[in-house]
């Protein structure tokens, strides 16, 4: 008999949390990567490695996922790099 | 807030000046630009439905940014002193309390001459078009804002 408290079914849940989505930002030969850098440093408070780390991805693999999160929040987070100009889209975090 | 004073020649200040101004005119009067639509881009690009719910909602706001943005650099720019023909090539401070800005109108109209130049979606561009030396032009005074601002943080 299943119960509400099925041990199974909590173990799904936190394996599978109810916020998978993804805040990407994607590769444009226009913004200066200078310009990107100071951004997700800005932005996101990343220390300069990182932010050059995350800027180098979107320069070489055409992509980089900037944050993860509730769906609402990585909206927000894309509106945020609209703003300066970046090109940013939400997707489902891949399973 | 960053304050720095940037220095150009007074034929690049008026040359900024007259594409801000420009681009103040066409951020107020976009529908259906394609070169406006990059500033504010498809955010679901497999879901187009979701795309356009999502930009009815921020798109006012973010070109509302940009002519904010934009008016606060013409203003800077404004207050240079008017001089004759002869001093094009002399240097001008522009003394400038908030970078962001300029680092975001600047940047903003690089994406759309880049949209104009075709550079923004990796079409065959001419690079003996004058505009690309303006875009180029514009990348170069860009870059040196950003390293001033990287020196403040």
């Amino acid at each position: 008999m299943t119960t509400l408290t099925n041990p199974d079914t909590d173990e799904r849940l936190e394996l599978a949390p109810d916020v998978p989505w993804q805040t990407v930002v994607w590769d444009d030969p226009v913004n200066l990567m200078s310009y990107v850098v100071r951004i997700f440093r800005e932005y996101f408070g990343f220390s300069h490695d990182i932010a050059t780390k995350r800027m180098l991805e979107v320069h070489h693999d055409g992509h980089a996922v900037v944050a993860e999160g509730a769906r609402e929040q990585m909206e927000l987070h894309a509106q945020a790099m609209h703003n300066y100009g970046l090109w940013a889209t939400v997707r489902k975090a891949p399973q | 807030m960053t304050h720095v004073i940037f220095t150009l020649t007074r034929v690049e200040a008026a040359h900024l000046a007259d594409l801000v101004g420009q681009f103040q005119a066409l951020v107020e009067n976009s529908e259906g630009d394609p070169a406006v639509d990059r500033l504010t881009p498809d955010v679901y690009p497999d879901d187009a439905e979701a795309s356009r719910e999502f930009r009815s909602v921020t798109r006012d706001d973010l070109l509302g940014r940009r002519a904010h943005d934009a008016a606060t650099v013409a203003a800077d720019l404004a207050r240079i002193e008017t001089a004759s023909v002869n001093e094009a090539l002399s240097p001008v401070d522009v003394s400038i309390a908030d970078l962001e800005p300029w680092l975001r109108t600047l940047s903003a109209i690089r994406l759309v001459l880049a949209s104009r130049l075709g550079i923004a979606d990796g079409a065959e561009h001419d690079e003996d078009d004058p505009a690309y030396g303006l875009y180029e032009w514009l990348g170069y005074r860009l870059e040196g804002l950003i390293q001033v601002a990287e020196n403040e943080i």
